[in-house]
């Protein structure tokens, strides 16, 4: 038998009230891939990936990671809810998420924030944590901010101290949610630049995004979304060269 | 002076009275703030509701009718169901407890407010950053509300203690022997209610001196990564 996918999640839905805003989305993401999600705004993007470590719990559909289901159970009220919310636990810590505005802990250093998964959730001995947060923020290149707290970082740097903090937690899968586009424009490439690294190195992502260049160039796989379903997906050579629907070619020519 | 000198021991008993006093009722509002707050937060409307009777009812009545309804009513309630129920016999509520528990209550409503404002102002991204590193709810709240949510809280919660602080001196209308009863006490016995109550005043600045002093010192510390305005 095949390795399990890194990453499956099969005929996702999630209704915000009436509104059902992801209607049956399926996707599989191999070790190593990097999948590109695509979509205008409202498409469901983003509820999507936060639907993957339930920071939005969905209505139905599974998520896999590496063969592990997670195990969700019909609530009180007809609701889903996770049956086992340790094994939720220790599958969000193995599912990374970078997000939008960064979210770093405003009242701990650089290093603190980086040290703060491995110390408390993985329980990691101390000198060990400090010598990886030291390697990551080296990698991320902060490591002469690491006493630094965030607000005294640029919008770019704390981006990369979030990549950084996902990273120490070794995880299978790195979610990303628009990471770059709460940056000013000239910060943008410091942080694609390291997540394209992260990609080289054959870290396993799924990365909401704008950048149409990060998804043509690095992405294996690209998926546009358009009103909660996949639309299109395929290679991005092929998707962007060729886009079959007008939906996407709509959305393409109003990105460029 | 020599007066003052003379019923130093009466002064001195009151000021612990009143401190002791005022610090038991601070973990009593301390306790009822984290909970109510933590109702008036929670998923389940009844809890939400509950929260909302209680800060609504201690806030709109004055202080006064409530300490002297605990402590006169309270007494007999308990009594009434001791005989009824056949539990316990007569019981004596102390001025003490009565005015703690009253106090305490009072100010946990106001402190459920300051308490609920602060936690709403620490960045729900920070929470979601706690949970998708797998975090549990203890984790998150020990390491990233907690710390956060007292330095949101300072300004208020400062506000709180000085006015509970104060409010202590409604005890001594049950007649518990705190600083303001011993001074009015030995303002009578004397003739010189001015002298005892200038005492008095001064006493009460120095302990709120005191507690500003030691409110600063946490403020630094949980000001940690603050940015402040030049």
């Amino acid at each position: 038998m095949s390795d399990p996918a890194a990453l499956k999640i099969e005929n996702l839905h999630k209704s915000f009230g009436n509104h059902e805003v992801i209607k049956g989305i399926s996707l599989e993401a191999q070790k190593g891939e990097v999948i590109a999600i695509l979509g205008a705004s409202g498409s469901g993007k983003s509820t999507f990936l936060r639907c993957i470590n339930l920071l939005e719990t969905p209505n139905s559909g599974d998520v896999w990671l590496a063969g592990e289901k997670m195990r969700m159970k019909q609530g009180r009220h007809g609701e889903t809810i996770p049956e086992d919310i340790r094994q939720v636990e220790r599958m969000r810590a193995r599912l990374a998420m970078v997000f939008q505005s960064f979210n770093l802990w405003s009242h701990m250093t650089v290093m603190e924030n980086v040290m703060e998964g491995p110390l408390y959730v993985q329980k990691t001995p101390k000198a060990e944590a400090r010598e990886k947060a030291l390697a990551l923020l080296e990698k991320v290149g902060l490591s002469d901010r690491a006493d630094y707290y965030p607000a005294h970082l640029s919008g770019g740097q704390q981006q990369r101290v979030a990549i950084a903090r996902a990273l120490a937690m070794d995880p299978d899968v790195m979610l990303f949610d628009e990471p770059t586009s709460a940056l000013d424009p000239e910060l943008v490439g410091e942080v694609l630049g390291v997540m394209r690294d992260l990609a080289d190195e054959g870290r396993t992502m799924l990365v909401v995004t704008h950048e149409m260049s990060f998804a043509r160039d690095v992405s294996s796989k690209t998926v546009f979304l358009h009103q909660g379903e996949v639309c299109e997906e395929g290679p991005p050579a092929e998707l962007f060269a060729n886009p079959q629907t007008t939906e996407f070619q709509a959305f393409l020519s109003r990105m460029n | 002076m020599d007066l003052i000198l003379e019923y130093k021991s009466q002064l001195i008993d009151g000021t612990l009275m009143t401190v002791q006093l005022a610090l038991t009722s601070l973990l009593i509002a301390l306790i009822f703030g984290l909970l109510g707050a933590w109702a008036k937060l929670s998923s389940s409307r009844f809890a939400r509701r509950l929260a909302g009777l209680y800060t609504t009812i201690v806030r709109g009545v004055p202080d006064l009718v409530l300490i002297m309804l605990v402590f006169f009513g309270g007494q007999v309630t308990l009594n009434n169901i001791g005989s009824m129920t056949g539990l316990w016999g007569y019981v004596e509520v102390s001025q003490f407890a009565a005015g703690a528990c009253t106090i305490g209550v009072i100010f946990g409503a106001y402190f459920t407010e300051t308490f609920r404002g602060a936690i709403m102002a620490i960045p729900r991204g920070q929470i979601e950053a706690g949970i998708s590193c797998g975090m549990s709810k203890s984790l998150i709240f020990r390491h990233i509300i907690w710390p956060q949510m007292v330095r949101y809280a300072l300004p208020g919660f400062t506000n709180n203690w000085l006015v509970q602080l104060k409010a202590t001196a409604l005890v001594s209308i049950i007649g518990l022997q705190d600083l303001v009863y011993n001074a009015f006490t030995a303002g009578r016995s004397t003739g010189q209610l001015f002298t005892f109550m200038a005492a008095a005043f001064v006493i009460y600045l120095m302990l709120t001196a005191i507690s500003d002093l030691l409110l600063r010192a946490v403020d630094r510390h949980y000001s940690r990564g603050v940015v402040r305005a030049r």
